[in-house]
């Protein structure tokens, strides 16, 4: 059941709740014991003991067993979980709704907590798992297999990973009886059928035969449902509130996985001599993979300028289709994290892969900036590269991924060292007959507790290495013991802060928040643990007292903005259970009540600070809504952008200044809140200056979000104000987190970055954490390693899930230390340097004038690129730009950060602290679109046809690419701009936009569907990109020869502009640059 | 004494002295001072009302009345005050000997001016203040007596709702959609402004930038004002569901804690509010309180039970913290109050002392009502409140907006009133340098008042003997004019004017004639609320030997006694029962403060201080009737030698009204002969005392508390302790009505006797 672990999967109130209009980030649909089995959900999860039976099937009217007679019928994309793909594919889909009805009538010994043990009959394609047979049963699923033999479901058992399997030495004779013995022993190919069935559609039978050593994760215990069932149609709840909004976009939005992102891979065929294997191939070169000469490592961009050259003689000398562009990938890769006991080098962080953690972690959790070690300081100083980790603890798994297994130890708690208090890894090396073990952080030799102990077989390994997650895997999460709790865990509190004041109700932000969050609600658990609370606000802040006993809600008004206080002690956050009839009548009439609201004013501050002491007891999840500038009470503003405006001189001179906060009310009160485990994200759905700069102080320090509507309409925003509200509370998260990056000795932390609140050196602390969220860890070297050595990071993550348990994820990545500069820039890692680069310019930005920060920005890829021309290229022709392979794509992102919003001089103040913002816990896939965004023609959509991919192959940014009859849609993440030129066919404006000229089309812009294949599939792109992105992104629309087609063209980054050198430029500038330092 | 009652039913007064002293020394000789007892609005059912504006004099700006010299011819009158001579206006041409107008009837002393149109234009408004902090028990109580209140009300009065516990909840009625409050910390005092400001009157017009922004007239809109303060038909339905939604107080008390009870934030901001909406009309803050309170500015208290709530004995220490700072808070609001012309209603139902000791000022100087009672389901409470509402024979005939002054002769000047009225602190040369009470001023304001409020004003005779003392025989007249401008429960407003005139007398022949004057009921009245007034001012006083002085003093004046003789000592009719009355204020709970708390005390003197002398008489020397077979019901001696087993006793001690039962007439209560048809008789004798005390009960405000007890029961204390005890556990004699009073106090016997072995020394 593996079912798909979409991102935050089935909550219970999916399956009743009806059909969420539009489109929902998140996949709903899945019985919950079935998600519950699977590890890589447990986050979220409630002890296992969740009852089949009262979770009704969400789509009962499959078959229970469709997987016996395969439905190859689904056809396109119309069935709920069809995503659209080769029939074979469909074989498995099926299988979803099989275990879906957990009804009597199933035949399955669906026995929760009960280890039945796998029986001996076992499917032999169990056989192939390296894992024990305990652990595999507990991630079985009843209606699995398709070519797996029958019904394996009834045979089966179905428990869900249970502790005591789990405890360490608990069922010994279990994992002995069972023949799985021999690692990696390909399954048959009847069961790659499976594999495909998680990959996106690209994904061949072919491919997977190439590579048979790969054993097809999970085929067997979980079935690739994927993301793909978890699409419900939108409803029509939303759209009644948007009825000029006709035709619902994305009514049937493409079944896809957000997974099976087919985003940019490099295709080394593409770039100029020598073709050589780009990292695309790295899933090929299991193993240690021969050393290739530099060369093979290298791209050179032949006829530049000479050295002597004329600056601008250079250009036309550069065949712009030469040089080096992200191409997409077009199928998954497959990765193994260790092989034959090295770390391998990992997919690029913007491909589409699956992960089998074999010892390192996945690369999804955390990844190194340079996937070899230097052994000292001088090295990495050289290589003009730096070393990070981008950590990203709760990040989406792939469906297809082995869950994350949960560790109980029992009373006693984690194995740790008892020096460094490292957890245990597989990369503890037991010794004196597993008596003792040595610490691959500090070195230091621990006695192993005696109930742990376990001998060592012949290869120096404990023997039960292979059944122990901890020893075997690079994540594992353990069961927090007592002393990892201050208090009981926290319940999961949301509350509710709209603005109500006289601009929010009027712009419809009051109505759309209400409207969101009414919806969302039903999709949050019921349980006894869910609490609930809203309060409202303007010049005062109005709480509601929703107990039960009243006969309506009781608005209590709190007007003392400058010293507040929550005016009620109780009921103003109550159990959802309890409140959930007075929650809705009040969401429904807080718009009409302030219908008439005169009140300008805005006590933001003393909003969230009293929504705080409401909350101080529990901590939770304060969401903020909030439309205008805060203007009265604690922590109130000025409106220093118009200030800077009229002051020039003074605006001038020191225009960062206003991307810093503006005081430090804000700062004070954000500390304050982490320390009680409040974490605030704020929506701002404004059309005015909001001062993003201070605001955000407290979403950031408290491991929260800014979400930024402008200008905010109520007609297109709000189905984004809901989708992002219901990803923000639906994916996985954890509350009253602390977070510590542990490394070898040699090698120490030198700073973190992120959305967090730090109070001691060593440690973030997270009120709130969620799967989106990353952080920076910047390493140094505060010794030399031993070259040939491994180098271990461990993150730890101590947190408590949305069901109150508490846990510690582990996430553990030993990689080689190396004295080889050219191993160091073989092993390179652009996505997650450039998201470096981004991270460490964003934070910068506020403190340094723009010129310096894109210089340094410059500086840091011309660094680099200049070591390896020096130190590595053997062929040195002076005309030459020799760039590595694995960078070769770090001079257009390094131009394209140059021009990004945050580092434009022009620009709202506003958006650019919001960039700022967006990028601090930006994750390391959504780094690169974010300044590279993805550019597709839309207009001929549907003369293409690409089995391949619901989205067509994007283009380069540049305005050579856009022609005057096109229509292109650009997405970078989170905005997505649809541009129209002048000249396009009317039949074509009026299949997409149902109006026959440009200017006809409405403003603001809501995408609709029509009905014909153009307007269809430019639909299911739009939902496809937004499943990917796990964001609804907001459109904008962009005309030819207005402002907003001009904007359009500031994202054409390879275009020279007032921001910058054009691509070619860039090139010969770094060029030069690398030569004067070669001569000086 | 029966032409005193006399005279009060004529115009409301009852002075000590109806034969003034003539002068100065005269005066201080005479002990009781020169004073009256003045009920401004005293229901008279024959006193006319003019309808025009009366005629005031150039200079002394008195009033026209009987005692001025009329010169028909030159259509001219004397002013008795200055002398003025003032021409009639044209209007008054026709006046004649024949054709007088009402204000010229001798009869007519007091009469009342109404001027047409002058009607306010707010109707009366309530401000419902009410105590969360209490049981669920009270709460129910207090809810319904509540709901029953509003109905009563009139329909076009102003309502508004204030809750208050730890926080104080200001509820917007006016608002349609749901329950809505304002919650202010109860810590925390919050001025007008900031209340101006929070509660968002501003929204929808710019703030004034200068002046004193109140009411609808001066910056606020009526709308946000009738956002709080909605007439009584609009609001019954929301006022009702907000009191049933309405619950105890939410935050967790700990067990060693009071509740937080921000009883003085709760106030400030009733009054700010009221301030704000409706200044100068009038309005009444109705407080409901049901324990100390613990927070705010003014806490009584504090929170922890450790420690005790104040006695009077930490007051005589000066050892309770809070104490002056409460007092100087509540003096600040009742400032508040008095310039807004509000008032405040104190209801106190507790167990506990709620801190009415420390409200006193501000109850007192806006004329509010108070009633103290042991919980919101007493009927002292319920009736109470009933009779504030209720309109009818017993009406309160609640007032609001007075404003008193007075007018004397200009050897006459005035040193204060004690009474529940406020200084407007117009001085003037009437003000004589000697305060008492409210003092140093000819005005006074009187935020609310009613048929029963008495003030009690004293005198300062400045007269000085002169040598041709024999020969002023021009005038031996002093006059006084009261006049009284109010706003009658109907809104219009009244100006009454009582005129008086005394004679004055001085020499060595007067002392008879003062006596004639003397009415000693009146008199113990003054000297009670003197005594009460003293006791709370003065440190260090010592109320027991003044008033034996007050008493030795008088005797030796006005008795006939030769010296050193004791069997000839006696007394003029006139003043025979003082000695008792002062016996009897001796053991009161005025001034006997043992055993009453702090709340006690101020409540039985707020009482005293607004009460009618014959009211109050009944408080210091409560009356005693006896029923029983062989007489009809006759007043029997506040002795203990009253009780007797056959005899039923009915004493009204104002707050307590004990029906007693002696021994006999107990068994055969309890023996139920009083059902059977053959006993009718009995059951009649049993019914009397009850039809009585009833009648009692049913004028008086407060409503006292009915005891029905039988002779040597537990609840048999309420009468004991009035009985002078001229028996007690030492006495030799026979007891003849078998009761005896285990005190060690003095009978009065003993007390008289003293008295004239000190007086003929």
């Amino acid at each position: 059941m593996a079912a798909p672990v979409p991102p935050g999967a089935s909550r219970p109130g999916d399956n009743t709740s009806p059909p969420a209009p539009n489109y929902n980030p998140n996949f709903r649909g899945f019985p919950d014991s079935l998600a519950d089995n699977m590890q890589n959900l447990n986050l979220n999860r409630p002890p296992m003991t969740s009852n089949l039976a009262a979770r009704p099937p969400p789509f009962g009217q499959s078959p229970a067993f469709p997987s016996s007679s395969p439905s190859p019928g689904i056809p396109g994309p119309s069935p709920p979980f069809s995503r659209p793909g080769p029939p074979p594919v469909a074989q498995l889909r099926p299988s979803v709704p099989g275990y879906g009805p957990p009804s009597s009538t199933l035949p399955l010994n669906f026995v929760p907590g009960r280890p039945t043990g796998p029986p001996t009959s076992q499917p032999m394609f169990l056989g192939s798992r390296p894992r024990p047979s305990t652990l595999l049963s507990s991630t079985g699923s009843p209606a699995a297999p398709t070519s797996g033999g029958p019904y394996p479901g009834s045979s089966l058992p179905t428990h869900p990973i249970g502790p005591p399997l789990l405890t360490p030495g608990a069922h010994p004779n279990t994992l002995t009886s069972t023949p799985l013995s021999a690692p990696q022993v390909m399954p048959p190919s009847g069961s790659s059928g499976n594999v495909m069935s998680n990959g996106p559609p690209v994904f061949s039978s072919g491919a997977l035969s190439a590579r048979p050593q790969f054993p097809p994760i999970n085929s067997a215990s979980q079935p690739p449902v994927g993301p793909n069932v978890v699409r419900t149609p939108p409803g029509p709840a939303l759209q009644s509130q948007l009825p000029s909004s006709g035709a619902p976009q994305g009514t049937m939005p493409p079944l896809g996985s957000p997974f099976g992102v087919p985003s940019w891979r490099m295709q080394p065929q593409q770039v100029a001599p020598p073709p050589v294997p780009g990292p695309t191939q790295t899933s090929q070169m299991f193993g240690m993979p021969p050393p290739l000469p530099n060369q093979s490592m290298t791209t050179t961009i032949s006829p530049a300028v000479g050295q002597t050259g004329a600056p601008m003689a250079g250009p036309s000398k550069i065949d712009p289709n030469q040089i080096p562009r992200p191409t997409p990938s077009s199928s998954v890769i497959l990765h193994e994290t260790r092989q034959g006991n090295q770390a391998t080098i990992p997919p690029p962080a913007t491909s589409d892969y699956i992960v089998r953690d074999t010892g390192n972690c996945s690369p999804r959790y955390m990844r190194c900036t340079i996937n070899q070690i230097p052994f000292s300081a001088d090295l990495l100083v050289t290589s003009g590269m730096q070393l990070a980790l981008l950590v990203q603890p709760l990040a989406l798994p792939h469906p297809s991924e082995e869950p994350i297994q949960v560790v109980d130890f029992g009373e006693s708690g984690p194995v740790r060292c008892s020096r460094c208090k490292a957890y245990i890894n597989p990369f503890m090396k037991f010794v004196d007959q597993g008596r003792r073990f040595i610490c691959n952080f500090c070195g230091f030799t621990d006695e192993t507790p005696r109930d742990y102990h376990c001998n060592l077989g012949p290869d120096g390994r404990r023997r039960d290495a292979d059944e122990r997650p901890e020893l075997c895997r690079g994540t594992v999460e353990f069961v927090a013991t007592k002393e990892f709790m201050v208090r009981e865990p926290m319940p999961a509190a949301y509350f509710f802060l709209i603005d109500v004041s006289m601009n929010a109700v009027q712009t419809g932000a009051t109505a759309a928040a209400c409207s969101a969050i009414s919806q969302v609600i039903t999709d949050l658990p019921e349980g006894p643990r869910t609490m609930v609370g809203v309060a409202t606000f303007d010049s005062t802040i109005h709480f509601y007292n929703l107990k039960r006993a009243l006969q309506q809600p009781l608005m209590l008004i709190v007007p003392d903005v400058q010293d507040v206080y929550t005016p009620l002690e109780t009921d103003v956050i109550v159990p959802l259970a309890e409140c959930r009839q007075h929650l809705e009548l009040l969401l429904e009439s807080i718009p009409s009540m302030f219908h008439n609201n005169m009140t300008s004013e805005s006590a933001f501050g003393a909003a969230i600070e009293a929504a705080f002491l409401a909350m101080k007891g529990s901590g939770g999840k304060l969401l903020v809504f909030q439309s205008v500038l805060p203007s009265l009470g604690i922590g109130a503003l000025s409106a220093r952008e118009a200030e800077g405006r009229t002051n020039t001189s003074a605006g001038e001179k020191e225009a960062h200044k206003l991307l810093q906060p503006a005081d430090k009310a804000f700062k004070e009160m954000a500390i304050e809140f982490a320390e009680y485990q409040v974490c605030v994200d704020v929506f701002l759905t404004t059309q005015t200056y909001v001062d993003i700069a201070s605001i955000s102080v407290i979403p950031r320090t408290t491991g929260g979000q800014v979400y930024y509507y402008y200008p905010f309409s109520a007609l297109s925003d709000t189905a984004k104000l809901y989708n992002d509200l219901r990803w923000n509370i639906t994916r996985p998260q954890g509350f009253e987190a602390v977070m510590r990056v542990r490394c070898s000795q040699g090698i120490q932390v030198q700073e973190y970055y992120g959305n967090f609140c730090k109070r001691i050196p060593t440690d973030v602390d997270l009120a709130g954490i969620d799967c989106d969220k990353t952080f920076m860890v910047t390493l140094k070297h505060d010794d030399k390693l031993q070259d040939g050595s491994e180098c271990a990071f461990q993150c730890a993550l101590l947190y408590t899930t949305l069901f109150g348990q508490r846990r510690i994820r582990v996430i553990t990545l030993s990689l080689p230390v190396t004295s080889m500069l050219s191993n160091l820039f073989r092993a390179a890692d652009l996505d997650t340097q450039f998201c470096c680069f981004l991270k460490q310019a964003a934070s910068e930005i506020p403190s340094k004038p723009l010129l310096q920060v894109r210089e340094q920005v410059t500086n840091l890829c011309i660094n680099a690129l200049f070591s390896y021309r020096k130190f590595c290229a053997t062929v040195s022709s002076s005309g030459q730009l020799i760039l590595p392979e694995a960078l070769k794509l770090l001079p257009l992102y390094t131009l394209a950060l140059s021009k990004s919003i945050g580092l434009r001089n022009e620009g709202r103040i506003d958006e650019r602290s919001f960039w700022i913002n967006y990028v601090s816990s930006l994750s390391t896939p959504l780094a690169i679109p974010l300044v590279y965004p993805r550019m597709v023609a839309i207009h001929d959509l549907d003369s293409k046809e690409d089995h391949n991919s619901v989205i067509p192959s994007f283009l380069p940014l540049s305005s050579e690419h856009i022609s005057n009859e096109g229509i292109y849609l650009l997405e970078n993440g989170h905005d997505c701009s649809i541009y129209i030129g002048d000249s396009v066919s009317s039949d074509i404006l009026q299949r997409l936009f149902g109006v026959a000229t440009v200017d006809e089309i409405p403003t603001p812009f809501v995408l609709q569907q029509f009905d014909n294949p153009l307007s269809k599939k430019l639909n299911e792109v739009v939902n496809e990109i937004r499943q990917q992105r796990c964001s609804y992104l907001r459109l904008k629309l962009c005309k030819k020869g207005d402002p907003s087609g001009m904007s359009f063209f500031s994202y054409m980054v390879e275009d020279k502009s007032t921001g910058g050198f054009s691509y070619v430029e860039f090139l010969i500038h770094v060029h030069r640059q690398i030569q004067h330092k070669m001569t000086a | 004494m029966a032409e005193f009652l006399d005279l009060e039913a004529q115009d409301g007064v009852r002075m000590p002295w109806n034969v003034i002293p003539g002068t100065k020394q005269e005066a201080i000789n005479c002990v009781v001072p020169v004073s009256a007892i003045y009920t401004p609005i005293k229901h008279f059912p024959n006193m006319p009302v003019l309808p025009y504006s009366p005629l005031r004099c150039r200079t002394c700006r008195a009033i026209l009345n009987p005692f001025c010299m009329v010169d028909f011819a030159a259509k001219i009158w004397i002013c008795p005050f200055c002398f003025q001579r003032n021409h009639f206006p044209p209007h008054y041409a026709s006046i004649s000997d024949e054709n007088l107008p009402a204000e010229l009837f001798p009869q007519y002393t007091t009469i009342e001016y109404e001027t047409p149109g002058e009607v306010a234009s707010i109707p009366p408004v309530f401000m419902f203040v009410v105590d969360t902090c209490i049981i669920e028990e009270e709460m129910a109580f207090l809810k319904s007596a509540l709901s029953q209140a509003i109905e009563l009300l009139p329909d076009n009065s102003l309502v508004g709702l204030i809750t208050f516990g730890t926080f104080v909840h200001v509820h917007e009625l006016g608002f349609g959609q749901i329950a809505k409050t304002y919650v202010f910390k109860g810590s925390k005092d919050v001025t007008k402004d900031q209340l101006l400001e929070q509660m968002s009157f501003f929204a929808r017009k710019p703030k004034p930038s200068a002046g004193v922004i109140a009411g609808a007239r001066d910056g606020l809109s009526s709308e946000s004002i009738a956002r709080f303060l909605l007439p009584a038909s609009e609001c019954e339905f929301t006022f009702n569901s907000v009191l049933e939604e309405l619950q105890k107080d939410p935050w967790a008390v700990p067990a060693d804690q009071r509740p937080t009870r921000c009883t003085s934030t709760a106030l400030s901001i009733a009054a700010s509010l009221l301030g704000a909406c409706v200044p100068g009309s009038g309005a009444r803050i109705m407080a409901f309180v049901g324990g100390p309170a613990t927070e705010g500015p003014a806490p009584i208290v504090t929170k922890s039970l450790s420690e005790s709530i104040r006695s009077h004995k930490d007051l005589d220490k000066d050892s309770v913290p809070h104490y002056h700072k409460c007092v100087k808070f509540y003096e600040g609001l009742s400032k508040q109050l008095v310039h807004q012309g509000h008032v405040l209603d104190l209801f106190a139902c507790a167990l506990d002392q709620v801190g009415i000791a420390e409200l006193k000022t501000a109850v007192e100087r806006t004329g509010g009502l108070v009633v103290l009672a042991e919980s919101f389901g007493h009927l002292v409470f319920k009736d109470s409140l009933k009779r504030v509402f209720q309109s009818g024979d017993f009406d309160l005939g609640l007032s609001s907006n007075g404003i008193f002054e007075v007018n004397c002769s200009k050897d006459i000047k005035v040193e204060g009133i004690i009474g529940p009225c406020a200084s407007l602190e117009k001085k003037g040369p009437l003000c004589s340098d000697v305060v008492v009470g409210q003092g140093g001023t000819s005005a006074w304001k009187m935020c609310g008042l009613d048929k029963a409020t008495s003030l009690c004003l004293f005198f300062d005779i400045v007269r000085k003997e002169s040598p041709d003392a024999t020969v002023q025989s021009t005038s031996n007249q002093f006059y006084f004019q009261f006049m009284t401008y109010y706003q009658n429960n109907s809104g219009q407003m009244r100006f009454r004017v009582t005129t008086l005139s005394r004679r004055w007398v001085a020499g060595p022949g007067s002392i008879q004639e003062l006596t004639a004057g003397f009415d000693q009921e009146a008199a113990v009245i003054v000297m009670a609320r003197q005594v009460s007034f003293k006791m709370e001012t003065e440190a260090e006083f010592d109320p027991i030997r003044w008033l034996d002085k007050a008493l030795i003093n008088l005797c030796s004046r006005f008795g006939d006694y030769q010296k050193d003789s004791l069997s000839s000592f006696s007394l003029s009719p006139r003043l025979a029962i003082f000695p008792q009355f002062l016996f009897h204020l001796r053991r009161s709970q005025f001034v006997q403060v043992f055993n009453n708390s702090p709340d006690e005390t101020a409540y039985f003197r707020m009482i005293l201080n607004r009460e009618n002398v014959a009211n109050s008489v009944v408080m210091v020397q409560p009356s005693l009737i006896s029923y029983s077979f062989h007489s009809g019901p006759e007043p029997a001696l506040l002795d203990v030698a009253a009780i007797a087993a056959d005899r039923i006793l009915l004493l009204d001690s104002f707050f307590t009204v004990v029906i007693f039962h002696g021994s006999t007439i107990a068994q055969w209560r309890k023996g139920g002969y009083h059902h059977q048809p053959e006993h009718q008789a009995f059951a009649q004798l049993l019914q009397a005392p009850h039809d009585d005390a009833d009648l009692i009960i049913k004028e008086r405000f407060p409503v006292p508390r009915l005891v029905v007890c039988d002779q040597y029961g537990s609840q048999a204390r309420f009468l004991l302790a009035k009985l002078n005890p001229s028996a007690t556990y030492n006495s030799d004699a026979a007891v003849p009505g078998g009761d005896i009073i285990f005190t060690d106090d003095v009978s009065f016997e003993v007390f008289l006797d003293h008295l004239k072995r000190l007086v003929v020394q």
